[in-house]
């Protein structure tokens, strides 16, 4: 590849001080390239823009320069961090005629894997992983929207998944806009684009963000597109005009629960008819009611708030079948839950009663604060307690400590003692565990 | 434990290089710089191949000269392809080889349902045979209707015209068939003058490899997956193509012909 910014090379660049040192390019695309640089001796990315990109979208610079003062909404998005131009210096060592611009970011740290790697069936992820992947992906656009902003343009293209830890990373933020502004000439990606952007009955915003959310949960949790059911086996050909049939003009979901005429094929879409049962009903509801009544209504798309509540719930009844040992999710109120995977009974679990929620005893499985205390925001990233097998008894599950206080047990046998941080609980004899957060029940 | 072992069905994308090996592509290095030029690309094929849970991408070569005939028969997964070199002589029976692409695009052997295919039509000369008659016969399948027609004028000896021929009209009135782009005289669509829907003048070996590399990347890209949209660009025939690579950077490109 020709990059526009030597390798190699100290370039001076206005909105920065000090020279960036331009290390190697990193990659490039129809937009733009980027480049490994480092400034004041700390490494950074550096997207710069081609300069039709440039002549395409006239706001970009001024929307990139909001975006850098209004900050990043949370740690899931590479957020552009400064913009910069080049310096007197700089202009003639750039190979391109218009000088053009830039904006700094950071890194994408290793571990990070595009999320299409698992959507192609590439990668190696639990069920558990993926749900939490969601989670944050609903937890990111909720924190976006809270700001007033809005993305415009997610795909599987500019999402990237830890997979040991389901953690997320949103890329490309230049499309970030004040919500209903519209400064902005990306339309969205089809496939992903709701309905009535795809018919130019509407331009981009938080409401058809909450539709691309939709999609990309459906396409993380089933490895297939909501829409594409038997309709899609008609099309001989997938072109535009087919995927504006598909995705604009008569869409329908695959699993709407009045209309079965779009069902998927049991052998062209066996991803989907394998992966919809294992998740509970309030995930499967807010699907249906986003791509029900909300392809038509943009107001009747599920929020985000209401994805984090549905996808943190399902983690609290997760499930491993005694079995087959696969990771299933049946709701307390179900009499008599069978495992998705090998169809086998799933006995009746253990659970941990909180003051405000009811998670089953499974390996894997955390208490976070919010089970503590319901004023507190629904949050996955610092559980106080997480249940644990014994390194060498599987079958032994215990509830480690991973808050920085001592608790209190009490056991069947009437005895008391303390489990300090860092620490492993047995649950078979515990009764009642007593934490500064509150109070934990074992309900056999 | 791991996700269920399932994945969306994806669909072939049919990818066909059709590549003049008459004699004189024997000079100047150009069919040495052809067979670099598609084998450098590879990597980034099999890349964006990757990256599109919903395509398979198979590549097929043909080669002509005094006949046309298959380099690369198999229909051959991207991530699988070795590149065999191809070897120049003989004159150029560039009809003949859309007839053979013509026989692949009918069905059988196409499959029921695909992704648009691309045709990369690769050229230095002039048809010596009939060429109508092989362009008449591919555009009755369907499939080469729908296809991405691309095609890459090698050096200023090219016949753009039947390479225009070959790609259609630009959707949107562009330049009328055969029209040199920027000798009109009226504003171009595209900054340079170039379209992705106009034959691509590679003048030297660094323009050959850029434009192949678009081809087999960006274009398979759009052509196998939905790429993110800008307004304006709604009514772009039934696949939209990226922009085609910067050649700001080269400033020898578009200057017209240097060494061949």
């Amino acid at each position: 590849m020709t990059w526009i910014l030597p390798e190699g090379a100290c370039l001076d660049l206005e909105g920065i001080p000090g020279p960036v040192h331009v290390l190697h390019g990193l990659g490039g695309g129809t937009q733009g390239q980027v480049f490994e640089v480092e400034v004041a001796s700390e490494r950074l990315a550096l997207k710069w823009y081609l300069p039709a990109c440039i002549a395409r979208d006239p706001h970009l610079e001024r929307r990139l320069g909001e975006s850098i003062r209004a900050t990043t909404p949370s740690d899931a998005f590479l957020w552009p961090l400064a913009l910069v131009k080049p310096g007197p210096g700089t202009v003639p060592l750039l190979r391109s005629r218009d000088p053009g611009f830039g904006y700094l970011m950071e890194l994408r740290p290793p571990g990070f894997v595009g999320a299409h790697e698992h959507v192609g069936g590439h990668l190696a992820i639990s069920l558990l992983q993926v749900l939490r992947a969601s989670f944050f992906l609903a937890e990111a656009f909720h924190a976006l929207h809270l700001k007033g902003l809005c993305y415009k343009d997610i795909s599987l293209g500019n999402l990237f998944l830890e997979p040991s830890s389901g953690r997320i990373l949103i890329c490309d933020n230049d499309n970030v806009d004040v919500d209903g502004r519209d400064l902005g000439a990306v339309l969205g990606t089809p496939g992903f684009m709701a309905p009535e952007i795809l018919m130019g009955l509407a331009r981009p915003g938080a409401n058809s963000d909450l539709f691309s959310l939709a999609v990309l949960i459906f396409r993380l949790l089933t490895r297939h597109d909501p829409l594409r059911g038997r309709r899609e086996l008609a099309i001989r050909c997938l072109d535009e005009p087919a995927r504006r049939r598909l995705y604009g003009e008569d869409p329908l979901f695959i699993f709407d629960p009045v209309d079965p005429s779009n069902r998927p094929d049991p052998i062209e879409h066996a991803a989907a008819l394998i992966t919809w049962p294992i998740y509970p009903e309030p995930i499967k509801q807010l699907f249906e009611q986003t791509f029900g009544a909300g392809l038509q209504a943009p107001q009747r798309r599920a929020l985000t708030g209401q994805w984090m509540t549905a996808l943190a719930a399902a983690l609290d009844q997760r499930q491993l079948c005694a079995h087959c040992g696969q990771e299933t999710f049946p709701a307390p109120s179900d009499p008599g839950p069978l495992c998705w995977s090998c169809g086998c009974p799933l006995p009746h679990p253990a659970r941990l009663k909180l003051p405000h929620g009811l998670v089953t005893a499974a390996a894997g499985n955390a208490l976070y604060p919010h089970h503590f205390d319901r004023l507190l925001p629904l949050q996955l990233k610092a559980p106080l307690a997480q249940v644990e097998a014994h390194p060498s008894q599987a079958t032994l599950l215990g509830l480690r400590n991973l808050s920085g206080q001592t608790w209190r047990a009490e056991l069947s046998n009437g005895n008391r003692m303390a489990v300090e941080p860092g620490q492993t609980c047995n649950l078979s004899p515990l009764v009642r565990l007593t934490t500064p957060a509150g109070a934990v029940e074992l309900q056999s | 434990m791991p996700f269920p072992n399932v994945r969306l069905t994806n669909r072939p994308l049919h990818f066909i290089y059709i590549c003049d090996c008459s004699g004189s592509m024997a000079a100047q290095g150009k069919i040495q710089a052809l067979n670099q030029a598609i084998r450098q690309s590879l990597p980034g094929m099999a890349e964006v191949a990757r990256q599109n849970p919903e395509a398979r991408v198979l590549v097929r070569a043909v080669s002509f000269a005094d006949r046309a005939c298959w380099h690369l028969e198999k229909p051959t997964a991207v991530q699988q392809l070795q590149w065999l070199d191809l070897q120049a002589g003989g004159i150029t029976a560039m009809g003949e080889a859309l007839e053979l692409v013509a026989g692949v695009l009918q069905s059988p052997p196409m499959e029921e349902r695909a992704l648009p295919p691309v045709l990369v039509l690769i050229s230095d000369g002039q048809p010596t045979d009939d060429f109508d008659a092989g362009l008449a016969s591919l555009m009755r399948q369907p499939w080469a209707q729908k296809a991405v027609r691309l095609a890459i004028a090698m050096g200023h000896d090219a016949d753009t015209e039947v390479l225009q021929q070959f790609i259609g009209t630009e959707p949107g009135g562009g330049l009328p068939s055969g029209e040199i782009p920027g000798a009109s005289g009226q504003t171009p669509l595209h900054r340079s003058g170039r379209s992705p829907r106009r034959p691509l003048q590679a003048s030297n070996a660094t323009s050959l490899a850029q434009y192949i590399q678009w081809a087999s990347t960006a274009v398979v890209g759009a052509a196998s997956m939905p790429i993110s949209r800008m307004t304006g660009s709604e009514h772009q025939a039934n696949i939209p193509l990226p922009d085609l690579p910067p050649t700001l950077m080269d400033p020898i490109d578009d200057v017209g012909p240097l060494v061949w």
